[in-house]
């Protein structure tokens, strides 16, 4: 540390220090935020309720597409193993918002920032860390959906392969869609700071505006426009097997929701540099 | 060490914090001590760089907080035991804690024996009592073996036992050398732990002195006395520096002389006297003292507050 002051003659360097090379690394600051997401039972009990939600919604779905097959609409099954996205989107937008929020409501965040007072790395490492568990939570109950449902399609001559165009694509895609939806709502409830608040926001922005939007359609060009690039609209096209005219391709729409999650985590990040804690 | 200049914070119109510098070194215990709401709390938020100053500076150990490589080696804080969410284990907690600077698991388990956090350390902090968590809290502050102690009100809420071991802890801290620095507004907390007082009240530094001294300053010797015809000893007594207060009609105070000197006054004047009591003023009326002070006659404590400071830390 320092030099030894004057008026201590006392050696200021205590015994048991860390050896030298201790201190912040991103690394660490990973490491103890994947520590800290893992140890909070809401996360474990929100992934599981997600998978089984998930996985369980396609198998109803094939199931009841099974029992229409004829009156079904060509390429419907394809969007079977996706069938609980909607549902995925609400569990894991809640869960990123509780990991976040609930450090500043019980105000864990103090110590956060104590232990990493340059914050950027704790909030860029929470960010990563919730995002991960997104994909996978995403990735596989897509693909677990689509293991779950081709048993019950092949039944109906329904089936499809994971090597058919875009269907690979869009199992990996329910995982950065989900992905991205975290990183929306982390950053919601970052500014937020409040469980209830933020969660009430994210429904607002991803479930409630679009058909608010829809509604209002009607009105005016722009209108359509405006709710075809909300973060919501324009990612769930990445999940989209075949897409209709006129929509965004899976990459404009992966981009799109990509620019709203990047956007919010630098306001949110910006902000929590500057606030007292 | 840590190092204050001209720290301010205001919270709209409000004053927290007004201008304050002060020093406090390390191999001693340093108190901290003022009344609720004296800006206390929000001067060591700022030293940990939660709360950004709206004017000054403050460093530790030569740098501010947030730009150490290693910050939790170099200071430690105990600010908020509430800082720690409800239900993760305390073990997690400083689990979480320690990854952040690659501290090993081993010393997570060094500072729950030393805490003694044993027994509910796998528990959801949410249950601790008051006086478990603040354990923790303490936990948290030693993790990182650092330099500075900061230590925000840690006797509350903590057993009798406990509020001796924070003692013993603090003491024992400074003895190897490191920078102690512990809050309170309990000048009987203060008078058992610390060597040095930093005395702030309504955001301002009323003294900086050892605990001794502050004492000494403030306490001119007072007699209470009871006497048949205490008119004729005040009258041979006035002189410089003394005062004198009439409580009934044969009891006064007087402050600025010895009893010895009461005494032989009346002797002299043949007065007859009934009672005859040195008054010490404890560090609490010391404390009472400074603090009233500071509310009624605000500039010229703060200018005694300049002498005591200069003539210390040499």
């Amino acid at each position: 540390m320092t030099a030894p002051t004057a008026t201590s003659s006392i050696p200021t360097t205590p015994t048991t220090r860390a050896e030298a090379g201790s201190g912040i690394t991103f690394g660490r600051v990973l490491r103890s935020e994947w520590i800290k997401v893992t140890t909070v039972p809401s996360t474990v009990i929100l992934i599981v309720i997600t998978l089984v939600v998930m996985i369980g919604l396609a198998a109803v779905v094939a199931w009841s597409l099974g029992l229409a097959a004829d009156a079904a609409p060509p390429g419907a099954a394809f969007a079977v193993p996706s069938s609980g996205l909607a549902f995925g989107q609400l569990l894991i937008a809640s869960l990123a918002v509780v990991l976040v929020a609930s450090e500043w409501g019980t105000g864990m965040i103090r110590s956060t920032m104590v232990a990493v007072p340059g914050r950027t790395q704790a909030l860029v490492a929470k960010a990563a860390v919730i995002a991960a568990i997104s994909f996978v939570v995403g990735f596989v109950s897509a693909l677990g959906s689509y293991f779950v449902t081709q048993p019950i399609l092949d039944a109906q001559g329904l089936g499809f392969a994971l090597g058919e165009e875009g269907v690979f694509l869009s199992v990996v895609n329910t995982g950065t869609f989900l992905a991205l939806v975290a990183l929306i709502s982390m950053a919601t409830g970052t500014l937020l700071r409040n469980t209830a608040g933020g969660i009430v926001t994210v429904v607002g922005v991803f479930f409630v505006l679009p058909v608010v939007l829809q509604t209002l359609a009607g009105l005016a060009d722009w209108v359509a426009d405006v709710g075809r690039f909300l973060p919501g609209e324009a990612g769930q096209q990445m999940v989209a097997v075949s897409t209709t005219d006129g929509a965004l391709s899976p990459l404009e729409g992966g981009l799109t929701m990509a620019a709203w999650a990047v956007g919010l985590q630098v306001i949110a990040l910006v902000v929590t540099k500057k606030r007292d804690v | 060490m840590i190092e204050a200049q001209a720290l301010s914070k205001r919270y709209g119109r409000k004053t927290a914090v007004d201008t304050v510098s002060f020093t406090v070194q390390p191999g001693r215990v340093t108190g901290f001590l003022g009344p609720n709401g004296a800006g206390k709390s929000t001067t060591m938020r700022m030293i940990m760089g939660l709360d950004n100053p709206t004017g000054g500076r403050v460093t530790v150990n030569g740098r501010p907080y947030a730009a150490h490589k290693a910050p939790l080696h170099e200071v430690g804080a105990l600010l908020d035991a509430k800082a720690v969410h409800t239900r993760r284990s305390a073990y997690n907690h400083l689990r979480a804690m320690a990854a952040t600077h690659g501290i090993p698991n081993r010393r997570v388990n060094d500072v729950i024996e030393l805490t003694g956090l044993g027994p509910v350390a796998r528990k959801r902090v949410g249950g601790f009592s008051l006086g478990m968590g603040q354990r923790l809290g303490i936990a948290v502050a030693l993790l990182g073996d650092p330099h500075t102690v900061i230590l925000d009100e840690p006797v509350n809420g903590l057993d009798p036992e406990g509020v001796q071991w924070v003692r013993h802890l603090a003491r024992d801290l400074a003895g190897e050398g490191r920078t102690v620095f512990l809050s309170s507004h309990l000048m009987s907390e203060m008078a058992l732990t610390a060597d040095h007082l930093i005395v702030i009240g309504r955001g301002r530094i009323i003294a900086d002195a050892p605990i001794q001294s502050i004492i000494d300053a403030q306490s001119t010797a007072r007699v209470r006395v009871r006497a048949e015809r205490p008119q004729d000893l005040l009258g041979a007594l006035a002189g410089d520096g003394v005062t004198s207060q009439v409580l009934e009609p044969e009891l006064v105070e007087i402050s600025g002389v010895e009893a010895r000197r009461v005494a032989e006054v009346a002797l002299r004047e043949r007065v007859l006297v009934y009672e005859l009591t040195p008054l010490q003023l404890s560090l609490e009326g010391a404390y009472m003292q400074l603090t009233r002070g500071e509310v009624e006659y605000e500039s010229r404590s703060l200018s005694n507050t300049s002498t005591l400071a200069s003539t210390e830390g040499r």
